[in-house]
């Protein structure tokens, strides 16, 4: 009887069960929360447009004589979610504001550095990437200041990494 | 008033309950530790193993390991074990086009007790727990990719990334013997993982040599042919 259970047991044991176990939400992104000077979340009535630009010496170069816009014609808003490059020292965007009631369109750039570390799950998961946000500069059109709240990007999802001040005139 | 009642009367059967199995279970455990009083020795020798399940994973799939065992006899009831193994994965996901690789040894100490009310006889019935230690490097990589937003081309790898990993199994086996000094054997094995450490910050480990896949099932097993020696 146990000679038996031994020789059946050797089948039993070759079989396994095999599972995928990749996190649900897997987006890597930047939250940034528009703010007053007071520090309150403020909610902005013009319409904000944001492209992916590169850059030569300062200047703003299109990528193939065109943007890309990440965000388009937001209004109403005081937070909003951005991509993150995968792997690259620095981000670029765009920033196109059109002000509410007139005709009047102001830009800013804004220059993000970063760490960027491969992220692995499992060998089921796609490839991501998680970042460590190093520094933030920007023209001063609109924007008044850029400050880095949460300098982690991984999964999560809800801490605000980027507070945006606009200038309290516009 | 009620509460209170109710509260004390809980107390006193906490209470109750503790002195009782304070009484029991030194008396209990030092059966359960001690050796049958018999005129068998204690040393009754050591056994070398092999499993073939790992080394049959390790021909037939892109992971596994090859592992043997030494074992001492103590009366035919108590077996302290050393697992020594050498681990491997190489996996390529047809998916994900992840490559992911490492191959490191393995070591685990233990002890097994033979559960059998005849323990001098043939077979045996164990049921034990092991400790057991990895350290290794795993490469991960995949193909460049183009971002899906800046449009350009993206490598992903970590290479040489230093890791180690703890856990503990707890085992249940049989053991027959088959001919002479040759036995047949299979271990069941529950295994949880108590400490873990990934330079680099990259994330998770797959594979780890020993334990197996993470995160795939906690259960395990080895198939074992054993000589006596």
């Amino acid at each position: 009887m146990m000679k038996r259970l031994v020789y059946l047991s050797l089948a039993a044991l070759m079989v396994a069960c095999s599972s995928v176990d990749c996190p649900v939400d897997r987006t890597v992104a930047t939250l940034y929360q528009i703010r007053t000077s007071d520090g309150d979340e403020l909610t902005i009535t013009d319409t904000m447009t944001i492209s992916t630009v590169n850059v030569d010496n300062e200047d703003v170069v299109l990528y193939s004589g065109r943007d890309s816009i990440i965000y388009n014609k937001g209004v109403g808003i005081s937070q909003f979610n951005l991509p993150i490059s995968y792997s690259h020292p620095e981000d670029v965007l765009l920033f196109k504001f059109e002000i509410a009631n007139t005709d009047s369109l102001v830009r800013d750039t804004v220059w993000i550095k970063k760490d960027d570390y491969p992220h692995f799950e499992s060998v089921d998961c796609n490839t991501t990437f998680f970042h460590t946000l190093t520094n933030v500069r920007y023209t001063h059109n609109y924007i008044d200041s850029i400050v880095i709240n949460n300098p982690s990007v991984t999964y999560d999802s809800k801490t605000v990494h980027f507070y945006l001040y606009p200038k309290s005139d516009d | 008033m009620i509460l209170r009642r109710f509260i004390s009367t809980s107390i006193l059967r906490a209470t109750i309950s503790i002195l009782v199995l304070s009484a029991s279970v030194p008396a209990q455990a030092q059966k359960f530790f001690s050796f049958q009083k018999d005129s068998v020795p204690m040393f009754r020798g050591f056994a070398v193993s092999f499993d073939l399940v790992g080394a049959g994973l390790m021909a037939f799939t892109d992971n596994g390991q090859y592992e043997g065992a030494l074992r001492v006899n103590l009366h035919d009831e108590w077996f302290p074990i050393i697992e020594a193994g050498l681990g491997r994965a190489n996996h390529n996901d047809d998916v994900t086009k992840i490559h992911y690789s490492t191959s490191a040894p393995y070591f685990r100490i233990g002890i097994d007790k033979n559960l059998l009310k005849d323990k001098h006889g043939d077979n045996r019935l164990y049921g034990g727990l092991r400790y057991a230690f990895t350290s290794y490097k795993v490469d991960i990589s995949c193909p460049d990719f183009t971002d899906p937003t800046w449009k350009w081309p993206t490598g992903y790898g970590v290479l040489d990334a230093p890791c180690n990993y703890h856990w503990i199994e707890a085992v249940v086996g049989v053991d027959a013997k088959i001919y002479g000094p040759l036995h047949l054997g299979w271990s069941l094995r529950y295994k949880r993982r108590i400490a873990h450490k990934e330079e680099g910050d990259f994330g998770n480990t797959w594979y780890v040599p020993g334990f197996g896949i993470f995160g795939d099932t906690r259960l395990g097993g080895t198939f074992n042919v054993i000589i006596d020696i």
